[in-house]
Order: structure tokens, then sequence, then C-alpha cells
């Protein structure tokens, strides 16, 4: 055996309840070489982070790991090692780095003291040693005035600066393998080409091993040596990367890989997972590319000098103001798709709040059908909200969990007048059930009988219920799966197609925004920084911000040029 | 703070002016003329309006002069300062006592958690609290003192350290016997609150053992709710300890409260409650600024 | 931002259940659980009999001799229940009749009181758990005793649910000044040390059912208060909230139909944390003598009487009274705690 770990025939359990067994892993093996980045790719549910954490056993306490699996390091099989040998490795030989930081890191502790933990414990080092090498770690990872950040608490930094304090107590003993669960998935897209380049320069200069997680294929493809493709708990492929990029084997490796949206094409509609499974692997792919609808005369909604500006209480009398959505002027059409793209606190989110009211305005007007929005009364505003509506960005929270979903369809109609009496109105639930792809008794079950994809079409239901002429997409497929975010998005654009809607598409996955959109404007900070049609805005950013967005992109895999 | 004081003297004052009896009947006594009854209304000042009946309360207040007890004689202030030194020997220990037992006792049983010595605790717990504290005043005085005569049964002197070694031992083992249960199963909740966070896995990942991930980062944050939850019991060491004082006759101001109660004597119950209201609130300040030694979180403003 | 962390693997297909169907499922598996549902259950069934007069309503008998022995240790010498037989006067009966102004009326009442039955029925030497100082019977007391201990209890707890909950949700929804002001009620109320707020309270109004449930849940809805407003905040900025808003969905809707629904399991354990806690209250404000009237038996005043028979040796009332009230409360908590156990939404 070559390699620095290997993992052979690994079966993991949980216990759920008294009786219920479910599995998350079912037999997977692969390696992990010396001096190399293996990428544990899959969606959620299919065991990647599961099979990571075995190596180090930090499963939760009802895991329950088969007999026969191995996990082989250092010539020791690690599932069966003692708990003392355990804790020697863990920190010092092999170290986790993990998705959340602000949760991972404990709050009450400085961040020398924390980093300094691992030093004094697996390397011995005195107090006044520990702080000396923790000051260089900080450097290392590049947390400027790094003396001065050592008795920062976690709060005080931000997500960016903790998940590099992370990273640091990983390498603080020069571990031989540092797994990478998900690390950037939860920070901004910037600061995620950030985090990548620094782990690729520590991997590089410490010559250590790295298992990194992702769901993201962009992200895979560019730092990654071997590729081991997940789902449903076993191991679909794997292989060198430049192999799974260009010529995948397995019709679910392809499914993920044509899935995502691409910068360079417009197809009329996004291949799914299913396509390729059914198909034997081959996929339907449909060709033309979808030709936006012209632009009207008379735009449907004309915004100017949108602000919202928040007043926070710093002290007994000083008040601090945040802006966070600044002079914004924009306009959409019937029929049309406008994006806005940004990062967490650009604002984005906030300007869909503000068109509906959601939030209150601090200035400016929003001119909808010959009436300003922002200047009607409440009553007055209820005829404009059938006219209106929003898909959240979270489906888990979106719906309520007390309601059954032919009450959560139907509501709306009640409260607008639709339909003559309960009984017309369920017929109508079901038509709208069955019109976002859902079965007919769904209108009997709960939210928590269904997957994410499946909420998010109950929540576009339940908008389509009152037939409105714009609808808000708040974030609505960030928080989906790859394969899933397909057919939601292949369902918008059947629906735009069918009603002539308007959509205003809010999103942080410039990818996806570019295939929605029609129109694009920019956001940082507050302010729209640049706007005009999609292709103009990538083929020729005007403004250095979105120069920079452009270049965080992941790109995937590009095969190495000799 | 001044709000809520201001609030605490109105509610006070409305509910013994609303609903209680007619203070100048009270003070008068069985057998009292019409005229007897009428002099006295016009000594407190019962017959101006609310209003000024009011100003009078606060300016009682302000001034820390509440007159007399209506029972006694005796001044309200000196009531309210020679109670004190009594109450405070034998809460202050039961405070201490209850609080530094249960933290141990509760981390041993999250330690422990969901094997069967957990459960067992539980159930005693929960068992020791569904048994009134008066069946352990009872049952220990009867025993301790009456039976076996470790302890006297009841009494107070006037020296401090007397105090403290013969006549408080028996009231504060009781009193922290019967506090201890519900605080452990509160810290044992806060305790694996903390357990489920991610930084413990973070510990765990740093390979850390389970002990010192307990005695350290657990402990430190599950200070926090616990300083909180100590707070709230810390107003209460004035006068919360009424039922021990009568029983083992502790001259102290819970033991007063009562007696107050018992004779309708307005003065002390109205001057004791203002009282200890607003020392309430300035515990809660001075405990808020402990906070920020204990959260760095956070921010004083 | 990106991929939310969804649940383990999506579970088998179960038939649609709403949450009380559910929680009532992981309940039945819950063996301690199903056993303190039933005592509770007897208990209760206990308590309406009572209530209607069937069991225990013959308390105020005075059935027994003066500290009647219980049934299992019949044979203890009683002391206490013995009366003072005074020697007979010596000496033949004086008639003083003729200067008694009484006398010519005595046959006419003697008529009179032979015709109204009186029957005392001879007095029972030992009674199942024992008698009390009149000789009442001590399991028939408990009985009542766990009726209107009970009731007040429950009685109380509901109405400082009502409050707590109403006064929650609003000042947790609505924020602002109807919150600030709320806070200020919620400030103004735990100022004032609990016990301290009760003897003021019952200081004016004095004794009775009526009033202890009034006193006790005035001063007790602080806790459920904080706890709704807590939750109301966290759910009301929660997405399935705001979507009801662009839907037009009104306040009151909102805020009942929407937000309600979804704390009341909350609201549930903490009715039934208030439930134990004031039964507890109620013992203490009736040993005092400020709870229940005087005709009135609770197990409070049951232990104010035990505390004294408890010096002459005679034990069995303390005995009763606690055992009664802890094998309620205990199986009461922890019913509660199965009961949130059930509930737990982490596990959905």
């Amino acid at each position: 055996m070559t390699g620095l770990v290997a993992v052979r025939d690994l079966r993991v359990s949980f216990r759920l309840g008294k009786t219920r067994v479910v599995d998350a892993v079912r037999g997977v093996s692969f390696d992990v070489p010396v001096n190399g980045t293996v990428a544990l790719v899959g969606e959620s549910g299919s065991g990647k982070s599961v099979s990571a954490m075995s190596i180090v056993r930090l499963l939760p306490d009802n895991a329950i790991v088969d007999a026969a699996s191995r996990i082989d390091f250092g010539g020791a099989d690690l599932l069966a090692a003692s708990i003392d040998e355990l804790r020697r490795i863990r920190g010092k030989d092999i170290t986790v780095v993990f998705q959340e930081p602000m949760s991972s890191l404990n709050p009450v502790f400085t961040v020398g003291h924390q980093i300094g933990e691992v030093l004094r414990l697996h390397l011995g080092l005195s107090p006044r040693q520990a702080i000396g090498r923790v000051v260089e770690l900080l450097g290392e990872v590049g947390i400027p005035e790094p003396k001065a950040r050592v008795d920062a608490y976690p709060h005080e930094l931000s997500g960016g600066q903790q998940q590099r304090v992370m990273i640091a107590m990983a390498i603080a003993c020069e571990p031989k393998l540092l797994i990478a669960d998900e690390p950037t998935t939860a920070l901004d897209v910037t600061v995620q080409r950030q985090i990548l380049e620094l782990i690729a320069k520590l991997q590089d200069r410490h010559r250590m091993s790295v298992l990194f997680i992702s769901h993201d294929l962009g992200v895979v493809g560019e730092i990654a040596d071997q590729v081991v493709v997940m789902r449903d708990g076993v191991v679909r492929e794997q292989g060198p990367v430049g192999a799974i990029f260009t010529a995948p084997r397995d019709a679910y490796t392809r499914a993920l890989l044509a899935c995502r949206p691409r910068l360079d094409a417009k197809p009329k509609r996004l291949p799914v997972i299913d396509d390729f499974m059914a198909g034997g692997g081959q996929p339907i792919v449909v060709a033309e590319n979808r030709v936006a609808r012209p632009q009207e005369e008379r735009p449907l909604i004309e915004a100017s000098g949108l602000s919202k500006i928040y007043r926070l209480k710093t002290g007994l009398f000083a008040r601090k103001s945040i802006a966070a959505v600044q002079e914004a002027s924009f306009s959409m059409w019937r029929g049309r798709t406008l994006g806005v793209v940004g990062e967490s606190g650009s604002g984005k989110t906030t300007i869909g709040m503000l068109l509906m009211r959601l939030v209150q305005a601090s200035g400016g007007e929003v001119k909808f059908d010959g009436a300003d929005l922002l200047k009607l009364s409440d009553a007055q505003m209820m005829a404009y909200r059938r006219r209106i509506q929003i898909i959240f960005q979270n489906p888990y929270a979106s719906l309520n969990p007390r309601f059954t979903v032919g009450q959560i369809l139907v509501e709306p109609m009640k409260i607008h007048g639709i339909g003559a009496n309960d009984g017309e109105r369920f017929e109508r639930a079901v038509a709208l059930a069955r019109r976002v792809g859902l079965a007919a008794d769904s209108i009997h079950k709960y939210p928590h009988e269904f997957s994410g994809g499946q909420r998010q079409r109950i929540a576009i239901a339940r908008c389509l219920s009152m037939q409105p002429e714009v609808l808000i997409c708040d974030e609505s497929v960030s928080a989906l799966d790859v394969s899933v975010q397909a057919t939601v998005l292949n369902l918008l654009l059947d629906l735009q197609d069918e009603f002539s809607m308007s959509y205003l598409f809010i999103s942080h996955d410039l990818a996806v925004v570019k295939y929605m959109a029609d129109d694009m404007l920019v956001m940082h900070e507050g302010s729209i920084v640049e706007r005009g049609s999609a292709e103009a805005i990538y083929e020729s950013p005007q403004h250095e911000y979105t120069r920079k967005l452009l270049r965080s992109i992941p790109a995937g895999y590009r095969r190495q040029q000799a | 703070m001044v709000p809520t004081l201001a609030g605490v003297i109105l509610l006070i004052f409305f509910l013994f002016k609303f609903f209680g009896g007619d203070p100048a009947e009270i003070l008068a006594g069985q057998v009292a003329t019409q005229e007897q009854i009428e002099s006295i209304r016009r000594q407190l000042g019962l017959d101006q309006p609310w209003w000024v009946q009011l100003a009078i309360f606060v300016k009682q207040i302000v001034s820390f002069d509440f007159g007399k007890s209506w029972m006694t004689n005796e001044q309200v202030s000196n009531i309210f300062a020679s109670r004190l030194p009594a109450s405070l020997t034998v809460m202050v220990p039961i405070l201490v006592l209850e609080v530094c037992l249960a933290i141990p006792l509760a981390m041993l049983v999250a330690y422990y958690r969901g094997r069967l010595i957990d459960r067992a605790i539980v159930i005693v717990c929960v068992l020791a609290m569904s048994i009134s504290f008066l069946v352990y005043i009872i049952v220990g005085q009867y025993l301790f003192a009456f039976l076996l005569g470790w302890f006297p049964v009841q009494g107070w002197s006037d020296s401090f350290w007397k105090n403290l070694t013969t006549y408080a031992p028996l009231p504060i083992i009781l009193a922290t016997m019967v506090s201890l249960a519900p605080q452990t199963r509160l810290y044992r909740t806060f305790f694996l609150d903390e357990i489920g966070h991610d930084y413990v896995r973070t510990a765990r990942a740093k390979g850390l053992d389970e002990r010192r991930i307990m005695f350290t980062h657990v402990l430190r944050n599950a200070l926090i709710p616990i300083l909180t939850y100590v707070a709230l019991l810390l107003p209460g060491i004035f006068a919360g300890a009424f039922l021990i004082e009568i029983f083992f006759s502790i001259p102290g101001l819970g033991r007063e409260i009562y007696l107050a109660v018992n004779r309708s004597d307005y003065p002390v119950i109205q001057a004791v409650t203002v009282y200890l209201a607003a020392l309430t609130m300035v515990i809660n300040l001075v405990t808020d600024v402990l906070y920020k030694f204990v959260d760095p979180r956070v921010v004083l403003r | 931002m990106a991929a939310i962390a969804q649940p383990m693997a999506a579970a088998p297909a179960e038939r649609s259940q709403g949450v009380w169907a559910a929680a009532w499922t992981r309940l039945k598996a819950d063996r301690v659980g199903m056993v303190c549902l039933a005592v509770v259950a007897a208990f209760m069934a206990l308590i309406l009999l009572s209530a209607a007069g069937i069991v225990a309503g013959g308390w105020q008998l005075e059935k027994g001799v003066p500290y009647a022995n219980p049934g299992f240790l019949g044979q203890r010498p009683n002391v206490e229940a013995q009366s003072i037989d005074l020697a007979a006067p010596k000496g033949p009966p004086v008639d003083i009749s003729d200067i008694d102004p009484l006398a010519p009326k005595y046959a006419e009442w003697d008529k009179r009181a032979a015709e109204i039955q009186t029957s005392s029925p001879p007095r029972a030497e030992t009674l199942p758990f024992g008698g009390d100082r009149w000789g009442r019977d001590v399991l028939a007391k408990s009985i009542k005793g766990a009726q209107i201990s009970i009731f007040v209890g429950v009685f109380a707890a509901i109405m400082a649910t009502c409050i707590g909950t109403v006064l929650g949700a609003t000042g947790g929804y609505f924020g602002g000044r109807v919150g600030d002001f709320l806070e200020w009620v919620y400030n103004v109320f735990t100022a004032i040390p609990n016990i301290l707020l009760i003897f003021a309270f019952a200081a004016v109004v004095g004794r009775g059912i009526d009033t202890v449930i009034v006193i006790l849940g005035l001063t007790g809805w602080t806790g459920i208060y904080r706890l709704v407003r807590a939750e109301y905040i966290k759910h009301a900025s929660r997405e399935y909230v705001r979507a009801a808003q662009a839907i037009g969905a009104s306040h009151p809707s909102r805020m009942f139909v929407h937000i309600l629904p979804n704390i009341s399991h909350v609201v549930l354990v903490q009715l039934s944390l208030l439930v134990v806690g004031f039964i507890k209250s109620e013992v203490i404000l009736s040993f005092l003598g400020l709870g229940v009237p005087i005709e009135m038996v609770s197990w409070g005043t049951m232990l104010a009487e035990a505390q004294t028979e408890l010096v002459i040796g005679k034990w069995w009332q303390l005995a009763a009274a606690t055992a009664f009230m802890a094998v309620f409360l205990t199986a009461f908590s922890l019913l509660t705690d199965a009961l949130r156990d059930a509930l737990d939404p982490k596990l959905r």
C-alpha cells in the first residue's frame, strides 16, 4: 500500500429512535495518496461527510460502523484503534476543518488560546512558546496583524478570517492529512477563492494530503488530483480529475457535470439527472438556445431611488446608520427576467423585500401599473399583493410546518377571493400541485414529508395560485442540490413562458443568474455598480468589483497545457 | 431602572389602596368609635385625593421613612435593618452551597449522559422535587433535632459566630438538600445543550479527551446560563427563606413579612416590597456588568 | 448562503401525521411515559369522583376516635383517644325542681329530643390510613385534598398560561412601543421577589380557593411570557411568516393561525411545569393559613396538622399527604418530560 490512507468497504449506519436504522455509507472504498488532494463529491445524503469523518471516528453517538470495514493509516486500522491512540492522531497527524467556522470555534476563548491548545497538547510547548508559534501560524494563513489578533475572540473576526483560524489550528502540528469538510460553502464567493488558494498553497508547502469534501464540481475541478463521486452511500466513480471531467464513464457523473448551467451556452432547458439515468447515459440535450421576449415599450415596474437605511443604537444616545440599499433604480419588463447578483451584505435580498413591502423603504418610489407601490395604504396594497409574489431561499423554513400542502395552497385563494367555495379551491390546489410536478395526493401531506426541491415547488405553486405578474426569486435555488436546481429552474422557465411572468432573479451564484437572466444588475454594499444585458456583463465587465466577482468563479477543470 | 421602580411603586400603591381593607379601620382595632376612625384617617392623610396620597407615599420611600409598624410601633426602617443580617446569615451559605454542589453533580450526570446512572439520578431528582419543602423541614427538624439531638430545634442568638455554627447549620442543610435537585436538573440541561454545540466537535477533532473538554470548554460556556440563573436567585436571598425562618424561629426579614401579612401590617409590607424591588434592580445591574467578564460577546450599552 | 445541510437521508414515506399524532405515536413507545400517563389519569378519575361526592364525600365526618390508628398498626395503644374518665359523683341527686325555673320545660324537651334522631354511630378504633385529631379519615382527607390542591394548581396554571401567552405573543410579535411597554410590566413584576408578591396579594385579598387561583395566576405568568415572547420573536422573522405576509395574511391571522400552532407544544410543556409548581405553592400557602378556607382541606392543611402530631408519634397524616403528593407530582413531572421528548421537533 503506497498511499497515506486506505478506506476499504466502509459501511456506516445510524440508529434513529429505538428501532429504525438508516444506512448512510454502503461499502465505500478509496485511497488518499501522500502529498495529493482527493475530492469527495456528492450531493446531500450521499454519505461523503460521514465517510470522511469516519477516518478519525468523529461520528455522532448513534453511528454504527460495520466490523468488516477497515481504514488503514500508518500501518494500523483506525477503526480498530483504541480511543487513546486515536486522540494522539487527531489534531496532530490527521486534522479537520469544518464547514461553519463561527460555530466551530469556542466563543469564550481567544483565537490564540484555541490554536495554542493543539500545540500545547501534542507538541508539549510551553504557553509562551505556543503564543510565538501561533503568531507565525496566523501570519502564514494570511491574517493581517497577527500579533494583535492573537487575543481576539472569534466573534470579532469575519467569516473568512475565522476559517483561516480553523485552518491555522489544523496545520499547527504539521499533519499528514487535512480533512476539509465543505470549508468554503458558507463563505462568499470572493472569500472562497482566497481560502481555496490558501489551502492549495499550504498543501504544497507542507507536503500534506488534503481530503476535500464538496458538492461544487467547479471547485473540485480546480483543486483536486483525484476525484471520488458518491451518491446514496456508494461510490459511483473515482479516478484522476482529468479523466472524470473529460471522459466520465458513470451516468450519474455525466449527469452531475451536465446539470450545471454553463457560462457559454443558454439552452432552452437544462439537462437533469433523470434524463441521464433513464436514457442509459445518453443525455437528451436540447441544442437550441433560449430566446428572450423582446422588451415592450413601457416597463412593467420602474423603481427609482430605492433606499433602506437601518439605524442601530450603539450607545445611550449614539446611533449608527447602515445603508442596506442606496439609491437603487432599475426597470423590469413583462415576460423578461432581471437578474441581481452580489455577495452577502450587497443588498440584493433587501431589494426584493422592498418591492414586496415586507420591509419598509426609507426612500424612493416603485411605479407599477400607474401606482407608486410604496405610497399605498395597507388596504390598497392588498390588490397589488396578488400581482407581485416571492419565493424565498430556505425551502425548509418557508412553508408552515403545521399546515398541510392543501391548506398552504388554499390560504392565498381565500384571502384574495379566488374560487367560489372551498370545494373549488381544493380542486384548483390539486391542479396547481400537478402543474408543478407533484402527485395529486400531496395536498393531504405535511411539508416535512417532502424533499427540498419538492418544497420549493410547493412554494412556487402557492405563488401561482394568485397568478402573479411579477415573481421575485430570492436565492430560490441556492439551498438545493445541483440536480434539483436544474429541475426547479426548468420549471420556472416553463411557467414564465406559459404565464408571461416577469422574474426578479436574485442570487450569489453567477452561473445560475447568467443562465436565467435577460438583464442583469451587479450589487455591492448596497449600490448597483453595473447593469446591462447578461452577455454584455460577462463578456466585458466594466466595474472593478464585477471583474473581481467573475475572477472568483471556480473555473472547473481546465486541462493543463504542457 | 427608574421606570421600573416607578412601576413597582405604582403597583404596590394601587394594590393596597383599592384591594386592601381600610387602613384606618384596621389600625383602630376592633372596638373603635367612628370619630376615632375618622381622626386616624385624617392623621394618615387618607381623606386626601389619591394623587396626594401617592405623592406622600413616594416621599416616604425616598426619605426612607415609612413610619411605624402598626402592630409593634417599631420604626419600619429599623425593622428592615435589624432583620436583614439574620436572613443573610442563613441565605448566603445556602446559595453558595447549592450552586457549588449542583455544578459538579450536573457535570457528572452530563458526562454519563444516556447511561443508566443519568436516568436514575434524573428520576431521583424528580422524586425529591415532588416532596414538599414543608415535609423536609418537618421531618428534618423532627429527626435531626428532636430525636437525634444533633442540632437545636429552633432559636437564634445575638452572636454572629454562634448563629453560624449552632443555629444555622440545620436550616442550611435542609434548604440545600431541597434545592439541589432542581438546580442539578437545570444545570444538567445547560451542560447537555453545550455538549451538542459544534465547538465540542472541533475540540474532539483536536485530540482532546472528554474530561478536559468537559472541564474547560463546556464548563466555561455553561457558566453563562448558570450565571443568568444565579442572578435570578440572588434577590430571593433576602426574603425567600421565610419558611425556614418561620420553622426555626429565626428573626429574619421573611418571617417578619409573614407576620406582617398575618396582622395586616401594611407599612411593613409596602416598605419591604418596594425596597427589595429596588435591591433586585441594583443586583441586576451588577450582574449585567459581571456578564462582560463571563461572555466576551456581550457589549455593554 | 449555499447548500443548507439537509436532514438525514429522506426517511421512508410515513403516513401523513400532524405534530400531535406523531407525538402520540412516539409517546406510546415510551414505557415510563405511559406508566406515568396511567397514574395521572387515575388521579384525574379520582378527583372527578371526589368532586362529584362519590368518593371521600364524607371526609368531614368524625368517623374514628381521635388519632385513630391506621389499619395496619391496629393494635398500638392510643393513649390520646381515651377521654379522661371522671369518677362519677357520689351521693344522691338533689332535687331542686322547686327553685329551678326551667323545671316545667324538662318533660316537653325530653319529648322533643326523643323525636329527633341523632345517630351517633360508634366511633371506629382504626381507620384505613388512620385518623387525625378529630377522628376524621385521613384517606378521605387525602383524596379530597388531592382534589382541591390539583384543582387549584391546574386552574392557576391555565390562567397564568393564558395571560403569559397573550402578552408574550403581543410583545414578541409587534415589538416597538407595545413590546417595550410589556417589557416594563414584566420588569415590574419580576423586580419584586415572587413570594413577596404573593404575600402582598394575599394580605389584601385574604383566603379562599378563588383568591389563591387568582393570586398564583397573576404572579406566575412571567415565565411563560418570557418564553412565548422569545418564540414569537424567533418565528416572526421566519420565512413562512414572511410568506404569509407576502400573500396578504392579516396580523391576527399570522399571530394565531400561523405562529401559535408552531409553539403550542412549548406552551404545553410550560403549562405542565407550572401545574407542578403551583400545586407546591398552594400547599405552602394553605400550610401558612393563607390558602384554602378553614372548612376545606388541602394537602397543605394536612401538613399543618401533621407537624404537631409528629411530636406525639402520630405520623400517618404526614405520610399520607406526602405519599399522595409525591406520587402525583413525580408521575406528572416524568410525564411532562416524556411529553417534551415526544414533541421534540428536532427529531423531525
